[in-house]
């Protein structure tokens, strides 16, 4: 059989034995293999935590940056090649902690690149501190009386922002997640995929078990809409017993791309001085005496 | 050199900039050597601004602290600027805004508002009644700054025109009865063709000179003016410049765009610059060319929003956690801030590192007249890249070379891939942590830093060369520098003057000046004597004294002087 395109390295990972990190690997790089992409057409930009390491371990280009930083710079590698097929990686705590102002942004901005949170509800990397969705009552190193607050909702945040492609996902149901991102990455503008990733080690809480007895897929109920944007809302308040999965609110707008005129001719990264142009700004500070 | 001065001071909101702008034009384009400089406060109405104009015989780069001429929109600049007038001075001033008539030789009351009204024009205009009274003193009719008005109003009508014109009369004859024909201020013989030009604008086009194609940044003074430059030149330069929501956010898009293959630069000042940093580093680990300027004002924290300080040379050598290869340039007037531009450019594409243009408000705002700048000199240098159908399947992003430069690929160019990290990593850009590799890549980046030193560019020398005086400094305190120089030098002083144009790593050439004859004196604008410090760290060595300022005005002659003097450094 010929390799896959976008197979996963032989390189050791650095996460634990059946960390939830795997299957987001592997539905990526299916996702991938079936979207007639190359992998140098990709680009995955990613945070750091053990989420960011994930493209480490797939084929594309790479770059991994810093903690909570990934959306700005997806946002300006995409906006200087838009041919690039541009992903955003990262953890929870990458994206609604250390990074949620660049969330709010990039997602009214509409950038056209796919964002994939990789949702523990826990800083792995750190040895198991609470994030932003950590759920209440959770004890941790740094919230030992337990968590206190409400959970941060990422989804409902999106839909109140006009996201373009609002989803989630789970780790453990691969061909729903294979095919969410593969929706996301066909959305033309911003993409989030919230996927919901037990953590084997810090997170003894929201486990595999506690997990697949409560995701529903959203495409059970013949009629859920995704276009509807209060229903969407609603229904992105739901978490508890019940936890649904799928494409929550999905909308048609114009991206950052196409705001900028000096796209017009294709990629600025093939593109030199422009001569003329400078000339005529020079041109423009002479003094005519 | 035979200079003269004009302050105009008023309110904000009052055409203070209007004023200022008619002058700007109209004192060029009758062929004086001019500079400009705007002092403002950190609001939008009221307060006291004043903006100084010094036209002169031969190129002039900095100003003096004794006027000619104060014009004043409001009440403060007497009260605050009187003092200043040299000795047959004149003062014009509005009697209505003053509360009172001064009867005192010099001084010419034009009520600018009702001197518009009695032409039938609305009070606006009382910004031309202001133009066409100082003009009197510049030119024996209006010619030239009918042509301006004509130039600026004509989209809205000839009646705006003819107005202005009108208004601009009436305040020319009421200075000129008072005072009658006065010696105009002598002009060069022949300048030759001139641009006129501040430093933001001279940043900006140096940039798309340099084919900057991604700028982001978050708006702050002064550094403002680059951002906006650069906006609106978006489409005709075929450049992005994308508004961040933070300077986090600006800084780390640049490092995006640039590891996506194009050129791309921000702009910030102090407070936008402390946020810039970790991402700063990680452009340095993941050897990804960024140029950023910092327009310097006085900090720390906001500080003084619109002043000036040389206050950030230390915070730029030390921008960021750990060790990296790094640059930074200072440019000292327009010329430098335009060709430094590409250059900065040119360093960050060659060695893959972050390169930090130090501007400040001086720089930034201070307009001058200057020889035209010359696109045809920028060469565009973007250092070894590789395209993904050259590079090959075995194609290692940090593969180690003796330079410390390995070649660069865009990612997309070809089935090639490149793999990058701001966390420590193997030749192929992937994670690792032995202490083997780590020394590896410490080594190789820091490598850079040799061609990077071995291309510093060389201080500006002027003066003796056997002085017993020698004055350093670096940035926008070039101009004042070397009027001081050339002042000591008319009263028989043997001086040498130095500007510092690259301040980390420094020249080699440096050592030699340092080390050299004459007493060593540092001028800067800033509390600590930073350029002092890094001199001394990387020379150890030690000036004879020092000038500082850091009142967050900018250095002048008269200072400079002042301060050589009390400190028992002149002859
Ligand atoms: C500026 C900064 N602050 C803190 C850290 C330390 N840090 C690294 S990863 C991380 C949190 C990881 O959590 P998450 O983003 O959810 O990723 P996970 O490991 O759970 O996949 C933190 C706080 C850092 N690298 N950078
Ligand atoms: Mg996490």
């Amino acid at each position: 059989m010929a390799d896959k395109l976008f197979q996963t390295t032989p390189r050791e990972t650095a996460w634990c034995p059946g960390c939830g990190n795997f299957g987001i690997l592997n539905a990526l790089s299916d996702a991938l293999e079936e979207l007639s992409l190359e992998p140098h057409d990709v680009l995955f930009v990613s945070g750091i935590g053990q989420a960011g390491k994930t493209p480490h371990y797939i084929k594309g280009n790479v770059f991994n940056t810093l903690h909570g930083r990934t959306l700005p710079a997806a946002t300006g590698a995409k906006l200087v090649n838009p041919e690039l097929t541009v992903f955003a990686i990262g953890g929870d705590g990458d994206g609604y902690a250390e990074g949620g102002n660049h969330l709010l942004h990039a997602m009214r901005k509409n950038v056209n690149i796919t964002y994939l949170v990789h949702d523990n509800q826990v800083f792995g990397l750190t040895k198991g501190q609470a994030s932003p969705r950590s759920d209440q009552g959770f004890v941790t190193g740094t919230t030992p009386q337990g968590v206190s607050l409400e959970s941060f909702s990422p989804l409902a945040t999106a839909i109140t922002l006009n996201a373009g492609f609002v989803a989630r996902s789970f780790s453990g149901n691969k061909s729903h997640l294979v095919e969410t991102i593969q929706a996301a990455v066909n959305h033309e503008g911003f993409s989030i995929v919230d996927i919901l990733q037990p953590c084997v080690t810090f997170n003894k809480i929201n486990t595999f078990q506690w997990y697949r007895s409560r995701v529903y897929d959203l495409k059970d109920d013949e009629n859920y809409d995704p276009s509807n944007r209060t229903a969407a809302w609603e229904k992105a308040q739901q978490w508890g017993d019940r936890i649904p999965i799928g494409v929550f609110y999905k909308v048609d707008r114009a991206t950052l791309d196409e705001a900028h005129p000096a796209s017009a001719n294709g990629p600025l990264v093939k593109q030199g001085v422009e001569y003329d142009g400078v000339k005529e700004i020079l041109d423009g500070f002479a003094v005519n005496g | 050199m035979n200079s003269f001065s004009i302050k105009i001071g008023g309110e904000a909101g009052q055409g203070l900039v209007s004023v200022g702008n008619i002058l700007l034009q109209a004192i060029s384009q009758e062929g004086w050597y001019l500079f400009s400089h705007r002092d403002y406060e950190s609001r939008i109405r009221g307060g006291h601004n004043f903006t100084q104009f010094r036209l002169a015989d031969e190129p002039v780069h900095t100003l003096e602290e004794a006027v000619d001429v104060l014009v004043a929109l409001d009440k403060a600049t007497i009260d605050r600027h009187r003092q200043e007038l040299k000795e047959d001075g004149v003062v014009i001033y509005d009697p209505s805004v003053q509360g009172e008539t001064i009867d005192e030789p010099g001084f010419v009351a034009v009520p600018f508002v009702e001197v518009a009204q009695d032409q039938g024009q609305p009070k606006v205009m009382a910004n031309a009644a202001a133009a066409g009274a100082i003009w009197s003193l510049l030119g024996d009719d209006l010619e030239r700054v009918n042509g301006i008005f004509a130039a600026m109003f004509s989209r809205k009508g000839e009646d705006i025109v003819e107005g202005n014109k009108k208004v601009a009369q009436a305040g020319f004859d009421r200075v000129r009865d008072a005072l009658g024909h006065r010696d105009m201020p002598p002009k060069p013989a022949n300048a030759g063709p001139q641009y006129l030009i501040a430093g933001n604008p001279a940043l900006a086009s140096g940039a798309l000179a340099a084919g900057v194609k991604f700028m982001s940044a978050y708006p702050m003074t002064p550094s403002t003016g680059v951002t906006e430059f650069i906006a609106a030149n978006g489409r005709r330069c075929s450049v992005i410049m994308e508004q961040a929501e933070d300077e986090i956010a600006a800084m780390n898009m640049v490092v995006g765009a640039s590891y996506a293959g194009a050129r791309a630069m921000t702009a910030t000042s102090g407070g936008g610059f402390s946020l810039m940093t970790e991402a700063i580093g990680m452009a340095a680990s993941a050897e990804v060319p960024v140029v950023v300027i910092d327009a310097q004002r006085p900090g720390p924290s906001t500080g003084l929003p619109t002043r000036t300080e040389q206050g950030d040379l230390l915070y730029g050598f030390g921008t960021a956690s750990g060790d990296f290869p790094k640059a930074i340039l200072a440019p000292g007037d327009v010329q430098e801030a335009f060709y430094l531009m590409g250059h900065a450019f040119n360093l960050a594409d060659k060695y893959q590192m972050p390169v930090i243009v130090m501007s400040d408000q001086h720089l930034a705002d201070s307009y001058e007249t200057t020889i035209p700048l010359d696109m045809d000199k920028v060469i565009v240098d973007r250092g070894e890249i590789v395209s993904g159908d050259e590079a090959g399947p075995d194609y290692k992003r940090f593969a180690l070379t003796e330079s410390g430069v390995s070649p660069r690929l865009v990612p997309g160019s070809g089935p090639a891939l490149t793999v990058a990290a701001g966390d420590e990593h193997d030749e192929e850009g992937h994670l690792v942590e032995s202490a083997e590799a780590r020394r590896a890549m410490m080594d190789k980046r820091m490598a850079k830093m040799k061609g990077v030193a071995e291309e510093a560019l060389p201080p500006v020398l002027v003066g003796d060369d056997e002085p017993e005086l020698v004055l350093i400094s670096w940035g926008s305190t070039k101009g004042a520098l070397f009027e001081t120089v050339d002042k000591l030098q008319e009263k028989g002083q043997k001086v040498k003057g130095v500007h510092i144009k690259q301040v980390y790593p420094f020249s080699q050439d440096l050592e030699a000046v340092l080390q050299g004859p004459g007493k060593k004196v540092v001028v800067e604008s800033n509390y600590v004597g930073q350029l002092e410090k890094l001199l001394g760290m990387e020379f150890a060595w030690k000036p004879d004294g020092c000038v500082r300022r850091y009142d967050g005005r900018p250095l002048n002659p008269d200072y400079i002087l002042r301060e050589l003097e009390g400190g028992g450094h002149l002859g």
